[in-house]
């Protein structure tokens, strides 16, 4: 029956197409030669401090560090204050080692969690594969860690990420991931806390993702 | 009042003008959207440019659909994903219970989807024994309340907090508050529950990327990934007109898309799903299920002003700019599709005489074809529509009126006379009260251009 639907729908496109009057062929670009579209460029910051910008426009956290010791800082400063400290990390090992620089006392910590246990955790670590300047977007690629649960379900996200990683555009990223031979199963772009405004057009943080998302940016690398 | 028909709207628009809190609630939502639009357009130099990027790769894809949907379905199915092929409502229905069935689903998470709820599928899917949930804040609200969705990006914006906190009251037996954050926050426990009880998540689709197989999916709220990452199998329900050329055309419409539905630069989340997972380690479902849906799509191929209303991307500008959609909302459109675009899109998909008042729901002032990020043609396409419907035959006194209305047109010293006449006339006598009992007539102003011209 797959079969029938199939052939079913292709011939009534052709053939609808077929009995259209032509239509004017307009000329596609390939993506190679697309319109520039860098929107509010901020020619004088770095790159870290349009990131910033960017993401502190949509209620995220963005910190610039230099080095370990820094991020070990910043890490004690975000997770110190919350009351529990359940932590689920991605499985890049950089993150636990980042993480037992710290002089934090965590109650609980644990590895990509599964689908069924990520629920009782309060904050979850992972790095990203790549960031974007002008929106204050972080990059993540399912094959290169294990982050889709962590960087999702626990209320607070914690993205460490290098200075070098940022891009400055969207549409130099996209080029980037459409290069890749073989995509991953998920690529998922995080710009900013979850967000709604579905009640009366009143925004409100942190409806089914994070309500609170902390970049950290190390300039050093 | 809840589920209208679209063979009424002259009448469902007349009870929603008499509604004066949905009135008040269409005025700030279409002026906020409207006005952030505006401006998240003007953020960027070239923005007509990008319409006519956006226009050109649609038309591209429109013309050559048969081909940019098999490169897209061959490289999604080598990368695992499962596809099929829905000619109807019923079918994709039928195709999607049949595999939620066969996994013995019992809980059904959904993310917001027009196509689905084109095609109703939550009613077959609760037929079948499943219990479907609604996880996009203004979905699951409206669910609650068994009501259709009123904006296709704003699905709720018919209802107060009041409203909403007496249903959750209801519903979740949630205390009576009047704070968003903690409706919001309930629904987010609640909501919590039956991710992780879900058996199958289902999806709708904004792109489909032929080059790679891919589907995106945006968002703000986190729903979609939640839906597409924790139950075991996640199935995309799509129309056969969202795919895409290339990957990198996604830049000219994620910076359209945005922009056009709610002001924003980009939303909170894009999902890029390619196939299935690789390695029995990684995280998300172990099957993806995509469902092509035709449902009368292929045939608004056959006419290049008809075509054109597969370009949309359902960013709802052009029901923020419509002064019919301001006045009268989403419901009086007796269909999922509202405003001007769901004025073109429902007599085309339900049968044009299902939805005959449709088309002419609008004062073919162009507004909306001056917001749509993928420049449609809306008004020509309402023309276009008009003139399929059997003509309408006016009353006889609405015939007689116009025809006297020539007349004097045409005649200027009956022009002349006729103005003083209704000038005075219009003091003491209710002059076309059908027309004014929706409207305000403005008063004919005390000296006429030709006076005002001879006085100079």
């Amino acid at each position: 029956m797959n079969n029938t639907a199939r052939e079913a729908i292709l011939g009534s496109i052709r053939s609808h197409l077929a009995a259209s009057v032509p239509y004017d062929k307009l000329e596609i670009s390939d993506g190679s030669s697309r319109i520039k579209t860098d929107c509010n460029p901020i020619p004088s910051a770095s790159i870290s401090d349009q990131f910033k910008a960017s993401l502190e426009a949509v209620d995220g956290h963005c910190v610039v560090v230099r080095g370990d010791r820094e991020i070990a800082e910043a890490l004690t400063q975000i997770i110190g204050v919350l009351p529990k400290t359940n932590i689920a990390v991605s499985d890049n090992p950089e993150v636990e080692r980042l993480l037992q620089l710290t002089d934090l006392e965590i109650e609980g910590l644990s590895i990509a969690p599964n689908a069924r246990d990520i629920f009782r955790f309060d904050v979850g670590i992972s790095t990203a594969q790549a960031a974007i300047a002008e929106t204050g977007t972080l990059v993540l690629d399912s094959t290169s860690e294990r982050h889709r649960l962590v960087s999702l379900v626990p209320p607070v996200h914690i993205a460490i990420i290098r200075g070098s990683q940022i891009y400055r555009t969207l549409g130099e990223v996209l080029t980037v991931i459409q290069s890749a031979r073989d995509l991953s199963p998920a690529v998922t772009f995080i710009t900013g806390p979850s967000r709604t405004a579905d009640i009366e057009l009143t925004l409100a943080i942190g409806v089914h993702g994070p309500q609170e998302l902390y970049v950290i940016i190390d300039e050093l690398n | 009042m809840n589920h209208l028909s679209s063979e009424t709207f002259d009448q469902n628009a007349k009870a929603a003008l008499a509604d004066a809190h949905l009135r008040g609630a269409l005025k700030n939502a279409t002026s906020l959207f409207g006005e952030r639009r505006k401006a998240a357009a003007a953020s960027l130099p070239n923005w007509e440019d990008l319409r006519s990027e956006a226009r050109a790769i649609k038309d591209e894809v429109l013309s050559h659909l048969d081909r940019y949907l098999e490169e897209f379905v061959g490289n999604a199915e080598a990368r695992g994903a499962k596809i099929h092929w829905a000619r109807d409502a019923g079918e994709a229905n039928s195709i999607i219970c049949g595999l939620a069935s066969d996994r013995k689903a019992r809980t059904v998470v959904k993310s917001k989807s027009m196509t689905t709820e084109e095609t109703h599928l939550n009613i077959a899917l609760e037929a079948a024994g499943m219990q479907v949930v609604e996880t996009d804040l203004g979905e699951y609200i409206i669910q609650l309340a068994d009501e259709p969705p009123s904006h296709i990006i704003a699905p709720a914006i018919h209802k107060t907090r009041g409203q909403i906190a007496e249903l959750f009251n209801a519903e979740l037996g949630m205390p009576l508050t009047d704070d968003v954050a903690r409706l919001t926050s309930t629904a987010r426990a609640t909501l919590r529950d039956r991710f992780a009880a879900a058996d199958v998540g289902i999806s709708g689709v904004n792109f489909a990327i032929a080059e790679t197989g891919t589907i995106v999916i945006v968002e703000n709220e986190g729903n979609i990934r939640l839906t597409t990452s924790l139950p075991p199998v996640h199935m995309a329900v799509m129309g056969i007109e969202k795919v895409l050329p290339r990957f990198a055309h996604l830049d000219v419409f994620l910076k359209l898309l945005p922009r056009s539905g709610t002001g924003q630069r980009l939303t909170t989340y894009q999902s890029y799903i390619t196939g299935t997972k690789r390695q029995p380690t990684d995280e998300g479902p172990e099957e993806l299920h995509i469902v092509l849906l035709d449902n009368g799509r292929s045939r608004m191929l056959a006419h290049p002003v008809t075509r054109q209303s597969l370009a949309c991307i359902r960013c709802g500008a052009c029901l923020n700019a419509c002064p019919v959609y301001q006045q009268v909302g989403g419901h009086a459109y007796g269909s999922v599709y509202p405003g001007p675009i769901g004025a073109v899109i429902t007599p085309q998909l339900m049968g044009i005489q299902k939805a005959a008042q449709l088309p002419f729901a609008s004062s073919l002032c162009g507004a909306c074809r001056e917001v749509c990020p993928v420049k449609i043609d809306i008004p020509r396409l309402l023309l276009h529509l008009r003139g399929e419907i059997s003509p309408r035959k006016g009353k006889l006194s609405e015939r007689l009126a116009f025809k006297l209305w020539a007349q004097v047109m045409m005649r200027p010293s009956l022009y002349k006379t006729s103005s003083v006449v209704g000038r005075i006339m219009q003091r003491f006598v209710p002059v076309a009260k059908a027309w004014t009992r929706g409207r305000d007539l403005r008063p004919i102003e005390s000296k006429s251009f030709h006076e005002l011209w001879s006085d100079e």
